[in-house]
């Protein structure tokens, strides 16, 4: 939990660390771009003041060159210097008129007209010693023979003299459509507009020209119209205007349209050229960067994401493998000391047999107790054995009907004798069994409850209760049954971490109340496999000190050919007494004694001679021993070639049985046993043939059956098991006979 | 700042947003019910001075158009009309109108000159309005405006007001000159063309050096009408019957001659065709110019200086011309669009005030100029000159193209590098040419 709460935060403060970068990043970015622009809005504004000013020059030395030529004409007087200059004017793309002012503060036209001295003002302004001057025609200066909107061009003209009068300037006058298309310069896609205004506000080259002075418009008055941005005031605008500054300001217009205004003083003027670009174009250069940031963004993220998904996985399966490498190392430790253990006990016992050897009743105990440990060792090898098959899915689960009620007592029969002996009660509750007759595995089914039932017999204490419910439910349109089987005890139960691993393999929990059960571990989480093969579920309650509740919760498909026929009910809840129970199995014990006894005594008289392969001498010279003992005549060979030989060299029926071992040298067991079946003789055929085998899975026993053996003898050899099976053998040679 | 703009912006809307409903909650009271159905009227008008006798407050003729479109806005209920008003600049007819047809800037309304606005009418754009003009208000507006306003028999356009020129003198440069039997104080005088001949040989030889007999000027097309009109002077009609131009005829030629001759003789100012008309008008109001043109709007500036004179010609009793402004519709295929502004016309020609409002020259509505003639600059004498006044458009379908075609001929003619002949052939040939390719060309609406 603390964990989880860290890996959150340490997770949160990631993403926020990312988010504040991706936010500094982009106001940089932004920064950037914007400074870019204006980079590029300066690039074009010293442009287009450079291209201003070179025009403006141009029109200086035009007119400077007129009035070099009126100082070579042959003119005299006034109307002729008029004339002259009529013809100058008529002559200029450039100017729509040009005058002369003399020292006296006349202004005379090239269309006749004579302005006097108090009509005009412009002689006051070169009165300032200033050599050229252009401005925006205002009649404010006195009015000349337009309206239209127009510029005045003015160079110094000292010492020019015509016909004995003093020239001192000269003026042109040009209508501003002339030079206004070459002034206007749009960028930026035709968004960005340039402009030049003078210092009252009036434009001189604006995207909207008015023509007439009647019709101008003031670049203040948009400005008022909208309003600006940032704290700026209009006044702040015309006297940086005045003073020739170089300045930017944000500003939106009336129609909410906001803009970036650049300012450039235009030399020799007191004009402003102006470069208004709607912040949209900023927006707009700035989206590609903002969607191949976010993109990039996303895709680093992502990349991100992913490598710490596959850290995460790595890391886990890492701790996953320490954890299961320190399992198994425990597990190995527990091995070793389980296996030495009862090792150990054998070998003490040995030691002590060997040195009790004339004292029959400790014999008996040494003996009883040696077995004991064989047992163990058994059911250990046999657990390793199912887990390493279940993990490697090779486990084959068989679909066949069976008896689940049938099943579920057997198990319960099975612990019944140890229920009595710790004084446990038990409780079946098998009302709810309505459906018995299944089809599934019913081996697996009966080592998962097997499983279930022993754990809880070993850790239920003396006058504990074990209880055992059923429950089903059938689902009609898919007829499968959904069974439902719980046992509960009241044993020492287990702590909430150790139910999280219990279905673990090489978990196993030792605590103070169970520490003297020991195990291999492994049960549960073959059964917790097994059900999961089944496609069930096998959960558990439990809480320390109070006992834990297996739930087993499997489907299978209903046996409709035994539906029909299906037997009463179980009753209901059926406690039922130890001291019943023991009746029940000494009278089950005591049948089956009785009737081993009267076979053995009707069979005793029979003498049946078995065939031997067995390899290794140890083994052979047991099953020699126990079957001689038993009054079985045996043949023993050490290979497969060998009991092939044996048996030919036999008479026809001779040899009653072949006990086969599986993995021999020179040949093994499954092919001596096709070579045998294969030989021409009667007895070749319907011999019956034991594979005694330490491989004890399902596909070694089909191996076995498909190579023309009859039965299957595991090792260690169940003595009584294959007794038995010989018995049977015995039995049909005198039924036969 | 950003969040700062976004903030500041979202509350400009909001305050919008309820200015706007409070508004329109208060408006709801006083505008009249209409069906709701929105009608958006664009209205051009040309950057024109004005003045109105009673109302010192109109200075230009926009004021007037706003004037009309909001008293017209306030009471109309059979749409929720707005009119945008919009003012072009003089020399840019063809980009507010022509160049606009078939944008969302196409003029639903026009207000302008005649001599401007006739062309469009061959557009297949304007639409007539003979449904608008009712018995009174046909009544109510003189008949010789009528005239204009009629092509092929339909009313293309609405006179509001007219402007008559004629030509004016420098009184005391005549009074210099020694012609002071010439002047006159009161009347519109009409020379005979000998007088005319005489009254600028006297000018062009007493004036001292820097002034000038009268206007002449050939660098542009503006103010050429005063030009054509002066072709008149030896007894030429100047448009034929079919309205095409006729100056290859005796009376024709010996007005180009006579024309051609002033510049040898002295009677305007030197290279006179580089002058442009507003050369003459600022040389007439420095006082270098005996005789200029004038309109009865215009002679108020030169206060009683100047006296009045008709153009020379065809007759002894002169003639003069008229300007005539007033309003076109046109159809840009939206018949809501036309119904309303029909309806603004109907509106503005039964409004005896809004008709007044011309009343700052003269009025095309006689009850306008009955109420208010008394007070407008000589009225009197230019009701009286009508009888004299002469179409100097001879219903022309293009009459730019014919004007690009004649000052380049009267500059030529000046220059003396043609004679009058030629003038008088090049310009009925290549004006007529012009003419009927107008005529061709044009698509009057149905």
């Amino acid at each position: 939990m603390l964990n989880r709460r860290r890996y959150i935060i340490i997770y949160l403060v990631s993403i926020a660390l990312v988010i504040a970068s991706i936010c500094v990043y982009l106001t940089q970015l932004s920064s950037t771009v914007n400074q870019n622009l204006m980079s590029t809005v300066d690039e074009i504004s010293r442009h287009d003041v450079e291209s201003i000013e070179g025009s403006l020059d141009n029109a200086y030395v035009r007119l400077g060159s007129v009035a070099k030529r009126m100082e070579v004409y042959d003119v005299h007087t006034l109307e002729e210097v008029q004339e002259q200059l009529n013809l100058e004017s008529a002559s200029s793309a450039l100017f729509n008129a040009i005058y002369l002012l003399d020292s006296q503060g006349y202004l005379y036209s090239s269309s006749m007209v004579r302005f006097d001295p108090d009509e005009h003002a412009y002689d006051e302004i070169l009165s300032d010693g200033r050599e050229k001057f252009v401005m925006l025609y205002d009649d404010a200066n006195g009015r000349l023979e337009t309206t239209k909107e127009s510029l005045i061009y003015g160079i110094r003209t000292d010492g020019m003299n015509i016909g004995g009068r003093d020239f001192v300037a000269m003026i042109g006058r040009s209508d501003l459509s002339i030079i206004r298309d070459q002034l206007l310069i749009e960028s930026f896609d035709s968004q960005g507009i340039s402009s030049v205004v003078n210092d009252k506000g009036y434009y001189i080259v604006s995207a909207s020209p008015a023509t007439d002075l009647a019709g101008r418009n003031n670049f203040y008055d948009m400005l008022e119209s909208g309003h600006l941005e940032d704290g700026v005031t209009i006044e702040e605008v015309r006297r940086n205007i005045s003073e020739g500054e170089s300045f930017v300001i944000n500003c939106v217009t009336a129609d909410d349209e906001r803009l970036v205004l650049s300012f450039a003083p235009v030399e020799g003027t007191n004009w402003s050229f102006i470069m208004a670009v709607p912040t949209s174009v900023f927006d707009q250069r700035f989206a590609p960067f903002i969607t191949m940031t976010a993109g990039m963004l996303v895709a680093v993220v992502l990349v991100l994401f992913i490598m710490m998904i596959v850290i995460y996985n790595f890391m886990k399966r890492s701790v996953q493998a320490s954890a299961e490498s320190a399992a198994r190392a425990e597990f190995l430790s527990n091995m070793s000391h389980e296996i030495r253990t009862p090792l150990n006990g054998i070998i003490g016992l040995n030691h002590l047999m060997e040195n009790n050897l004339d004292d029959e009743a400790a014999m008996r105990g040494y003996v009883k107790k040696l077995g004991n440990a064989a047992k163990y060792l058994l059911s250990l090898v046999n657990d390793i054995l199912d887990v390493s098959k279940l993990q490697a899915g090779k486990v084959e689960l068989a679909e066949e009907p069976f008896d689940l009620r049938v099943t579920i007592d057997n198990v319960c029969d099975m612990q019944r004798e140890p229920m009595l002996e710790k004084g446990i009660k038990f409780v079946t509750e098998a009302d709810n069994l309505s459906y018995p007759y299944l089809i599934g595995d019913e081996l697996r089914v009966s080592q998962v409850l097997m499983n279930i039932l022993s754990n809880a017999v070993k850790f239920t204490p003396s006058e504990g209760t074990i209880t055992i419910t059923t429950n089903q439910i059938l689902t009609v349109s898919t007829e499968m049954v959904a069974t439902t089987i719980s046992i509960a005890d009241t044993g020492c139960g287990m702590t909430p971490e150790f139910c999280e691993h219990i279905f673990d393999a090489f978990s196993q929990e030792r605590n103070k109340i169970s520490g003297s059960q020991k195990g291999t571990g492994l049960g549960m989480a073959i059964s917790h496999m097994l059900v999961s093969q089944m496609g069930g579920r096998l959960s558990v309650v439990s809480e320390l000190g109070s006992g834990s509740c297996f739930t087993v919760q499997i489907s299978m498909p209903l046996d409709h050919a035994r539906l029909a026929s299906m037997p009463e009910r179980i009753s209901g809840a059926t406690p039922v007494p130890a001291d019943r129970l023991q009746g029940m199995h000494a009278q089950g014990a005591s049948d089956a004694a009785s009737s081993q006894g009267s076979n053995a005594a009707k069979l005793s008289d029979v003498s049946v001679k078995l065939l031997i392969a067995e390899d290794n001498d140890l083994n052979a010279e047991i099953i020699v021993s126990i079957l001689e003992k038993q009054g079985y005549e045996t043949t023993l060979v050490a290979n497969g070639e060998e009991a092939i030989r044996a048996f030919e060299a036999s008479e026809e029926g001779e040899f009653a049985a072949i006990l086969m071992d599986a993995q021999m040298p020179v040949m093994d067991g499954y092919e001596a046993a096709k070579e045998i079946r294969k030989l021409n003789r009667d007895d070749a055929k319907n011999v019956r043939i034991f594979a005694c085998t330490a491989s004890t899975f399902a596909e070694d026993r089909n191996r076995a059956l498909e190579s023309g053996m009859d039965d299957f003898l595991a090792k260690p050899l169940d003595v009584p098991v294959m007794l038995r099976k010989l018995e049977a053998v015995k039995a049909s040679l005198v039924s036969a006979e | 700042m950003r969040l700062h703009h976004l903030l500041r912006k979202s509350v400009a809307v909001l305050c919008t947003t309820a200015l706007a409903a409070s508004m329109a909650f208060m408006s709801g009271c006083a505008s009249p019910q209409n069906n709701g159905e929105k009608v958006n009227l664009l209205f051009k008008v040309p950057r024109t001075g004005h003045d109105v006798v009673f109302d010192d407050s109109i200075t230009q003729i926009d004021q007037v158009i706003r004037k009309m479109a909001d008293e017209f806005v306030a009471q109309y209920d059979k749409a929720d009309v707005e009119i945008e008003v919009e003012v072009f600049e003089q020399n840019q007819y063809d980009d507010a109108i022509a160049n606009s047809f078939d944008t969302e800037h196409s003029p639903d309304l026009l207000y302008g000159d005649y001599f401007n606005m006739s062309t469009y009418i061959h557009s297949g754009r304007v639409v007539p309005l003979d449904d608008v003009v009712s018995i009174a208000v046909r009544d109510n507006v003189y008949d010789y405006l009528w005239d204009i306003s009629t092509i092929d028999g339909r009313i293309y356009m609405m006179p509001y007001l007219a402007r008559q020129n004629i030509l004016a003198y420098n009184k005391a440069l005549f009074e210099q000159a020694g012609l002071k039997d010439f002047i006159k104080d009161d009347e519109i005088s009409s020379w005979s063309l000998s007088e005319w001949t005489y009254i600028l040989d006297t000018l062009a030889a007493n004036l001292p050096e820097g002034f000038y007999p009268m206007m002449m000027y050939a660098f542009s097309s503006q103010g050429d009408t005063h030009t054509m009109t002066l072709l008149r002077s030896a007894g030429s009609d100047f448009f034929d019957e079919t309205g095409h131009f006729n100056l290859s005829t005796p009376e024709g030629i010996a007005a180009l001659r006579w024309l051609q001759d002033g510049v040898d003789r002295g009677w305007y100012p030197p290279h006179s065709e580089n002058l442009e008309i507003e050369d003459c008008s600022s040389l007439f109001r420095q006082g270098q110019l005996g005789i200029y043109m004038v309109n009865n709007a215009s002679i108020e500036r030169y206060d009683g200086t100047v006296g009045l004179v008709n153009f020379p010609g065809p007759d002894d009793e002169g003639c003069a011309t008229t300007f005539v402004s007033g309003f076109e519709v046109f159809d840009n295929g939206d018949e809501k669009k036309l119904e309303v502004a029909k309806d603004f016309l109907r509106y503005v020609y039964t409004s005896d005030e809004l008709m007044d409002y011309a009343a700052g020259t003269l009025p095309a509505s006689k009850a306008s100029s009955e109420r208010y003639g008394s007070q407008i600059e000589a009225f009197d004498l230019f009701n009286e000159n009508r009888k004299n006044v002469v179409d100097f458009t001879g219903s022309n379908p293009d009459t730019r193209a014919v004007r690009e075609v004649f000052y380049e001929v009267i500059h030529d003619l000046l220059m003396k590098n043609i004679t009058p002949e030629d003038a008088a052939a090049t310009i009925d040939q290549r004006c007529n040419a012009a003419i009927d390719e107008g005529v061709a060309a044009s698509v009057l609406h149905e």
